[in-house]
């Protein structure tokens, strides 16, 4: 791969997360009342000790360049403030702990939609028009049409509360004990079952109907044409030729689609109560815990930068043309 | 009087000629979709709502709140309370009907915003040209990359506590005002970019040198030329935005970022979760706002895609 393309595409990444940092600031800036009324929450303050906060804090030098300066420094270095809603805890920390639950769960829900996305959409593409299609493409539109939380409530309804094949909300029995690690394995899986299977479901419409049109378009390439008439079986063309090619563009939009992912994996956690990301910004939006909400926003947009750039690399590495 | 009629003058005649040029291109495009299975449905679909969103109370009656609530709590659907009540003994369907109503008004006040921003960034970007295109083309960039979903998360409380929450506009709230608002902000991207393509390709049309040679400005083509064209090519678009809004607004809502005084099917379903008729199996609290969401986003996306299919050549045979 070409140095100059991924010089390039690493230099927009580099950007654009600034740019985020700088959003964060001015966002921050933007409220009424002075930050350390805000941050202190104290109607009997004295002015020297206001005045003394506002030396400590840096808050008596100009708002840029000198606090920009130091906002930016303390962020690059891990630094994202101290929570309001959890007096004194680092954000940081914070969010560490909700981190593992929403990686859990919105990664095993990516592998699950994509495999069964991309095959429904494959097979709808490659028999267009046919009952399979018609079914697929039907379910398909209306997945895609339900926000996660309207997948989720009924699925408790269903198979929580009225089956009661599957707890209702948490991610482990409040005051269990477990005899061994496999019984916690167990609890876990069961309560990972229900959220998991909404946030894939959700997935999957999206994904088989953007698989299904890049199958469309291949299939009128040339060198499926080409393939059928070396005398190919259907079978060979679909997965040998048609099916890598109508992969490429699923890979950007993929790593694009992350960032909405998380955002709608934030309802999915909410109905199931599941202790990650999405739940604590909930919690930190009805608190108005603003440091908390920039830092978990911080994190998804770095992350969701992070992924474009590596979809670009990988585009890069697989399609020759685009190096260019 | 009795003498034969002059022959009408000559812009008269262009006149009725255009006309009947623009009442035969609607009856063609009338035709190719009444064609489209699904969308007629989708169509019909949008029709109940849109009458149900104009005039809810001729259907329910007025909006039940805690104090004019009829019902006992949480009860199942019965003769009088078709579907059923809410932990306030509200009627459920009183409140899914006058749901139509506001989360209609949002998205379509949201799709009217994201159109207008998308449309002057796109339209200036690829008239102009330039450094301005490239400034404007970085900045849409950066939101087709952000986390929109979240960026409205910690947008809407922000604006709310610079605005305050007692502001209102032609009686919609403050807190469904920053819902609108910050669905335009972060959904304008997408549109940007489309308007921009299609602006690149009418800059080169002979009508535009016309202009510039009779003396027209940038901004006058600008606005009696390219937008009116651009606008005819992005319709599709246009319908398909509008799900997306309803799907945020319901989003949001769901969140908390709703308004419990002007509930849409979003602050319904929102308050299910928190009086937990989930877990208490209470189903119709929860099954006619989520069908109301289902069938509006898919009946935008059925229209959206079948006006796509009929008025944008290239696509035809995608799906």
């Amino acid at each position: 791969m070409g140095g100059r393309y991924l010089a390039r595409k690493a230099a927009q990444a580099i950007l654009t997360i600034f740019a985020i940092v700088l959003l964060n600031f001015v966002l921050f800036r933007m409220m009424p009342g002075s930050p350390e009324r805000v941050l202190l929450r104290n109607p009997y303050l004295t002015q020297e000790k206001i005045a003394q906060v506002r030396i400590a804090w840096g808050l008596d030098k100009p708002l840029i360049p000198d606090q920009l300066i130091r906002y930016v420094e303390a962020t690059v270095s891990g630094d994202l403030g101290y929570s309001l809603k959890f007096r004194g805890t680092p954000v940081s920390d914070v969010i560490g702990q909700r981190f593992w639950p929403t990686i859990l769960l919105i990664g095993l829900a990516e592998a699950i939609a994509i495999v069964v996305g991309l095959a429904v959409g494959a097979y709808a593409g490659w028999r267009r028009g046919g009952r399979g299609d018609r079914i697929g493409s039907g379910i398909s539109l209306i997945l895609y049409s339900m926000p996660y939380f309207v997948i989720g409530m009924p699925m408790i309804v269903i198979f929580a509360s009225g089956l009661g094949w599957f707890p209702t909300s948490g991610m482990l029995t409040v005051g269990a004990t477990y005899g061994s690690f496999a019984d916690q394995l167990f609890d876990f899986a069961r309560h990972l079952t229900l959220p998991l299977a909404t946030v894939s479901l959700g997935l999957i419409g999206g994904y088989s109907i953007l698989m299904r049109s890049a199958i469309i378009e291949t299939r009128s390439e040339d060198y499926v044409t080409t393939a059928r008439a070396k005398g190919l079986t259907d079978r060979r063309v679909l997965t040998a030729h048609a099916f890598p090619n109508a992969l490429l563009p699923m890979v950007t939009i993929i790593a694009i689609n992350l960032g909405y992912v998380v955002g709608g994996a934030i309802t999915a956690e909410i109905v199931f109560n599941w202790p990650g990301l999405g739940t604590l910004t909930v919690d930190a939006l009805s608190a108005r815990d603003y440091p908390v909400l920039e830092g978990v926003f911080l994190l998804l947009s770095v992350t969701v930068v992070l992924a474009n750039l590596i979809a670009d690399l990988v585009y890069g590495l697989l399609d020759p043309r685009v190096r260019s | 009087m009795s003498a034969a009629l002059p022959a009408a003058p000559v812009e008269t005649r262009l006149r009725a000629e255009r006309w009947r040029l623009r009442v035969q291109a609607t009856r063609a495009f009338a035709r190719r979709y009444l064609r489209r299975g699904d969308g007629l449905v989708g169509l019909v679909i949008l029709v109940v709502f849109a009458v149900l969103a104009i005039a809810p109370q001729l259907f329910v009656g007025p909006l039940q709140t805690a104090t004019t609530a009829t019902g006992s709590s949480l009860e199942g659907p019965t003769s009088v309370h078709l579907f059923g009540t809410d932990e306030l003994g509200r009627d459920l369907l009183n409140l899914t009907i006058h749901g139509a109503r506001i989360s209609m008004a949002i998205g379509f006040l949201a799709t009217v915003i994201t159109i207008v921003v998308g449309a002057i960034i796109g339209i200036a970007a690829g008239f102009l040209g330039g450094w301005i295109d490239n400034v404007l083309m970085r900045l849409t960039d950066f939101f087709l990359v952000l986390p929109t979903f979240v960026l409205a998360l910690i947008l809407a409380p922000v604006i709310l506590d610079v605005i305050g929450v007692e502001a209102e506009l032609f009686g919609i709230r403050a807190t469904l005002l920053v819902i609108i608002v910050v669905i335009g902000v972060t959904s304008w991207a997408t549109t940007a970019r489309i308007i921009r393509s299609q602006t690149l390709s009418i800059r080169e049309r002979m009508f535009v040198d016309r202009a510039r040679v009779i003396g027209g400005g940038s901004a006058h083509i600008m606005r009696r030329h390219i937008f009116p064209n651009v606008i005819n090519l992005i319709v599709a678009n246009t319908v398909l935005t509008f799900a997306g809004a309803v799907f945020t607004e319901t989003t949001l809502s769901f969140i908390g970022l709703g308004d419990p005084f002007q509930p849409s099917w979003g602050q319904v379903l929102n308050a299910a979760q928190s009086s937990g008729a989930p877990g208490l199996g209470a189903w119709w609290y929860i099954a006619p706002p989520a069908a109301c969401v289902v069938l509006v986003i898919l009946a935008f996306t059925l229209v959206g895609n079948a006006l796509d299919d009929i008025l944008n050549p290239k696509a035809v045979g995608r799906r």
